[in-house]
């Protein structure tokens, strides 16, 4: 089969003509402490949290999984009291390929939509790889979603509207964290917003070969995050779906899913893969694929035309589930 | 990417980020990008709206610096940054700045404006003066057909869509879709027929004829700037007979003697013979009606033929039609 890569949006490949500098795509085990070290941090200290004072964030710390360290919760609630009642929950993990980020990273994206449907934003920090490897992750994720539950009065939010939310590594663990929740009876979130997510440890798909090399996240930075989080687990037979949840066999009983990724991704095929099975399983889910776009792309480059209809496609669904 | 672009400012206010602007549009470019991403990149970049306007091709795209398109029917700020499409032209792409241009400005207008023109020329073809080759090929009936719908599609003409030839005094062909949407340029200008695009040669010889019936509708040449060949009907008939340049009928060397003497002559006669009475004649040349009818029997004296009978003011006007088909 042809290896010729679909080509990126033209906005979207001057977009990573600017920051080719800054951002390679075959990320090394080598590579990540220079990159937590580097320019992508900084920027996100400048976040202004607060949209103009619209939210009062505040760094929670709240307790981790059984016997391992309290976790941090990044929570953001509008300062105007509620007219309508408890709010909804955005409940966002964060990206950065299970090696890299901070409950700050793309949580801007999740202000956003917050903003407009007057939700509460709670981001989650987790332990990264390779430092903690599986199940830090998952297990961190899944104690905040429980607190964040078990405090919805004391957070003014509705405990029967959580949607969970995140991109890339967040988008994964999202789709992870869904499968745990069910799977402990846990919380029960009522949709799930998986945005390029991170999915399958075997990282042998025609996308990911089709873009080695190319953009910002390739197959080489793909397998680096997967050996961080599995070791030599990576890609075997005993993977749990907990850790990828491509390696799920039965997606029934999830909430509803929101899944999108660009055509020209690594990603591409495992996520519209895992899109299919929800439906073949009886679920419900929205898939997007937006033609020409890298991993990422509506954030690296969010005045693109494309990044502009994929953010109003997200908006649109949540309004939808929200509002339903 | 605004926030790397500002970043990349930052560091290096000119350099690095007239670097990075060139290779954007390079790279837009090289993807074949659309008008409006070519826009949005120079707002986003920028930090400010910027709107291209091509009256030409009638392209009007405005973006600001969000990356949200936001038209505008307002005119440009003339003491904005802006960039010609080509060398010399009229400026197309605005930066709607209020202070002093940066360096990066300049990198950003003129990459930009590069990359705008090369998609225009793609997606709407070259515009309608541009190539005077071309357009010569298009009127030129003895060019083989295929040629003609080649050139036609390289003008950016549809050759299934009708199109008038255009004459100017400045002698430089032009050919303009129909309908007229476009502005026309200034000056004396014939306008043939509308026609297939394979008929422009016919609309070519109309449109010159029309063209020596124009004047510069000024005090000492009144009458119309444009004519429209279609309009003239068996008025068209006079320009066989009236050869340029050769020794004029009697009537308008009357006229022209006259018009040497009275200074006020010719505009005071173009009104009598283009209005509906003398009453209106007054009013376009902004004299009382007294005045009016003493001028005329100054001028009926000096011509030798009354003006405000029927039958002279026909002959009035055949001499100051054939006026303007005498000049060579």
């Amino acid at each position: 089969m042809t290896l010729v890569p679909p080509p990126f949006d033209p906005e979207l490949a001057g977009a990573l003509e600017l920051i080719k500098e800054v951002i390679s795509p075959g990320m090394t085990l080598e590579d990540i402490e220079q990159i937590r070290q580097g320019p992508g941090i900084q920027m996100l200290a400048e976040l202004d949290l607060t949209l103009d004072g619209f939210f009062k964030a505040e760094d929670r710390v709240v307790p981790g999984p059984q016997g391992a360290p309290d976790i941090s919760l990044l929570i953001c609630r509008p300062t105007v009291p509620s007219a309508a009642g408890p709010r909804p929950v955005v409940y966002h993990v964060h990206g950065g390929g299970m090696v890299l980020g901070t409950n700050r990273v793309g949580v801007d994206v999740a202000l956003a939509w917050a903003k407009e449907l007057d939700a509460v934003v709670v981001s989650v920090e987790y332990r990264l790889a390779p430092e903690d490897p599986y199940p830090a992750q998952i297990e961190d994720v899944y104690a905040g979603l429980v607190w964040t539950a078990e405090h919805a009065g004391e957070l003014g939010v509705d405990p029967e509207r959580i949607v969970l939310a995140g991109a890339s590594a967040g988008g994964g663990l999202c789709a992870a964290l869904a499968l745990l929740t069910r799977d402990r009876q846990g919380p029960r979130p009522i949709g799930q917003v998986l945005m390029c997510p991170m999915l399958d440890d075997r990282n042998d798909t025609p996308s990911s070969r089709q873009m080695a090399g190319l953009g910002v996240w390739d197959r080489t930075a793909n397998e680096t995050g997967w050996t961080a989080l599995l070791g030599d687990r990576r890609g075997g037979p005993d993977v749990p779906a907990y850790a990828a949840p491509a390696r799920a066999e039965d997606l029934t009983g999830l909430p509803p899913a929101f899944l999108d990724v660009g055509s020209a991704e690594t990603f591409r095929d495992e996520v519209v893969a895992y899109a299919s099975r929800i439906w073949q399983a009886g679920g419900i889910a929205e898939l997007h694929v937006w033609p020409g776009g890298f991993h990422g792309f509506d954030g690296f480059a969010p005045q693109a035309a494309l990044s502009q209809r994929t953010r109003a496609a997200h908006l649109d669904w949540l309004r939808r589930l929200l509002d339903a | 990417m605004k926030e790397l672009a500002g970043r990349l400012t930052a560091l290096d206010p000119d350099a690095g980020a007239a670097v990075q602007v060139i290779a954007y549009f390079d790279r837009l470019a090289e993807s074949r990008a659309g008008l409006e991403a070519l826009v949005r990149g120079a707002a986003v970049l920028a930090g400010v709206p910027a709107r291209l306007v091509d009256a030409d091709r009638r392209v009007r795209v405005r973006v600001e610096a969000d990356g949200t398109r936001r038209d505008s029917d307002l005119p440009p700020d003339a003491a904005w940054p802006s960039a010609a499409l080509a060398p010399g032209g009229v400026p197309a792409l605005w930066l709607e700045r209020a202070a002093e241009p940066s360096v990066v400005d300049a990198v950003i207008l003129e990459r930009a404006a590069g990359a705008v023109r090369l998609v225009l020329d793609r997606t709407r073809g070259r515009a309608p003066v541009d190539d005077p080759a071309l357009v010569e090929t298009l009127l030129d009936a003895t060019a083989p057909e295929p040629a003609r719908l080649h050139a036609a599609r390289r003008l950016g003409l549809d050759p299934a869509a009708p199109a008038r030839a255009v004459a100017a005094a400045d002698g430089l062909p032009r050919i303009v879709p129909e309908p007229l949407g476009a502005e026309l340029p200034a000056g004396r200008l014939g306008l043939g027929p509308a026609v297939p695009v394979l008929d422009l040669p016919r609309s070519w010889a109309a449109a010159r004829t029309a063209l020596r019936f124009t004047a510069e509708g000024t005090a000492q040449d009144p009458g119309q700037r444009v004519v429209y060949a279609d309009e003239l009907g068996g008025t068209a008939l006079l320009a066989d007979l009236v050869v340029p340049g050769a020794e004029p009928p009697p009537d308008v060397v009357a006229l022209e003697s006259a018009a040497a003497a009275t200074p006020w002559l010719l505009v005071t006669l173009h009104a009598v013979a283009s209005t509906a009475s003398l009453r209106a004649a007054a009013v376009e040349i902004n004299v009382h009606h007294s005045t009016l009818q003493d001028r005329l029997v100054h001028a009926e004296h000096v011509l030798g033929w009354p003006v405000r009978t029927p039958q002279g003011r026909f002959r009035l006007q055949l001499a100051l039609t054939m006026r303007h088909l005498a000049r060579s």
